[in-house]
C-alpha cells in the first residue's frame, strides 16, 4: 500500500480534473489532424498551463510557487504565436531549462532526505 | 441621417472590433443575445437555404463542460453561441459534403455577430479550434445537428497586449488588393 503522506505521493488532481485534462488532450489531438503544425506547440503549452491551474487548486507545498510563476509566464506568452511568432518559439525552447532545475531541485530534496533517514 | 453617416458609423463599428478573450463576469442580457442571432438571421445565405441553427448557452457548468473539448477556447465567456449545421435541412436542400458556400455561410453569420455585438459594446472571439464530437455530446446535440464554430460572448476586461521587437505590422487593404491584375495594388 503506498504511503499517502509522502511528498512523492500527495494528490495534484482529482479523478474529474484528471478527466478534464484527458478531454482536451485527446479533442487537441483531433483537431491538430487539420490545424498548422506549429499550432501543436500552443496545444500542448496550454495543457501544460491547464494541469498547472489544477494542481495548484490542491496548493502544493513543495512546487506551488514554481508553478505559479511558470503559469503565468505560460500563460502570457502562449499568445505570442499569435503576433510574434519568432519570441514564442524562443519562449517554448528556453521553457525546458526551467522545469528542469525544478525538476532537479526535487530530486536533490528528496536525496538528501532518503539519505538523511538512512544515517 | 445621410447614407454617408451611415457608413461612417458602421465602418467605425467594424474598424474598432478586436478579438475579445477575456471577459468580465458581468452577464449578457439576452435580449442583447437574442439580437446577435436575429443579426446572424439575417446575414447571406447561400440559395437562402438557411441550414444553420444557433444554440445558445449561458450555463458556467455547460460553459466548463464545452472547454475541456475546446483547446481554441482560452476561458469561459459569460454566454457561447454555437452556428450548427442541420443536417436535415441540408439534405433537403441536397447540400453536399466540403460545399464551400457552407463555410461561407457559417462565416458571414459569425461576423454580423461580431460587428452587432460591437455595436452594442459587447466583446466576441470566434473558435473552431474543438471536438465537433465531443462539444455535441456536451450541448446534448442530436446527430442532425453539428457545431460548426462557438462565439464566446461578454463584457470585454480590457487586456494591454505586450507586442515583442519582431510583431508583425498591420496589414493595409491595399496591400491585400489587387485591381484588374494580380500584383496591381492601385485602380489606375
Amino acid at each position: 500500500m503506498p504511503d499517502a503522506t509522502a511528498p512523492e505521493r500527495s494528490a495534484v488532481l482529482t479523478e474529474e480534473q484528471a478527466l478534464q485534462l484527458i478531454a482536451f488532450l485527446t479533442s487537441a489531438a483531433e483537431i491538430s489532424i487539420h490545424e498548422p503544425t506549429y499550432y501543436g506547440t500552443f496545444r500542448l503549452t496550454d495543457a501544460a498551463s491547464r494541469l498547472i491551474g489544477f494542481m495548484l487548486e490542491h496548493d502544493p507545498p513543495r512546487t506551488g510557487a514554481f508553478l505559479r510563476k511558470l503559469k503565468t509566464e505560460l500563460d502570457t506568452k502562449k499568445v505570442w504565436m499569435m503576433w510574434d511568432r519568432e519570441a514564442y518559439f524562443d519562449f517554448l525552447r528556453a521553457t525546458p531549462a526551467q522545469v528542469a532545475v525544478e525538476v532537479k531541485r526535487l530530486a536533490d530534496e528528496d536525496r538528501a532526505s532518503r539519505s538523511g533517514a538512512e544515517s | 441621417m445621410s447614407q454617408a453617416s451611415v457608413a461612417d458609423i458602421v465602418f467605425e463599428v467594424i474598424k474598432s472590433r478586436r478579438v475579445s478573450r477575456v471577459f468580465t463576469g458581468e452577464p449578457v442580457a439576452d435580449e442583447s443575445l437574442a439580437k446577435l442571432v436575429n443579426a446572424a438571421r439575417w446575414a447571406s445565405s447561400a440559395g437562402n437555404r438557411h441550414v444553420h441553427k444557433f444554440f445558445i448557452t449561458r450555463d458556467p457548468r455547460k460553459i466548463a463542460l464545452v472547454r475541456s473539448f475546446s483547446p481554441g477556447l482560452l476561458s469561459e465567456p459569460p454566454a457561447l453561441i454555437f452556428v450548427l449545421t442541420d443536417h436535415e435541412v441540408a439534405a433537403r436542400e441536397r447540400l453536399q459534403d466540403g460545399d464551400d458556400a457552407n463555410v461561407v455561410d457559417v462565416g458571414t453569420a459569425a461576423q454580423n455577430m461580431m460587428t452587432m455585438a460591437q455595436a452594442l459594446g459587447l466583446g466576441t472571439c470566434p473558435v473552431t479550434s474543438f471536438s465537433k464530437s465531443g462539444v455535441g455530446a456536451v450541448l446534448g446535440l442530436p446527430p442532425s445537428l453539428t457545431p460548426e464554430l462557438m462565439l464566446m460572448v461578454g463584457h470585454p476586461r480590457p487586456v494591454e497586449r505586450v507586442l515583442g521587437a519582431n510583431a508583425p505590422r498591420p496589414v493595409t487593404a491595399k496591400e491585400l488588393t489587387y485591381w484588374e491584375e494580380a500584383g496591381k495594388h492601385e485602380p489606375a
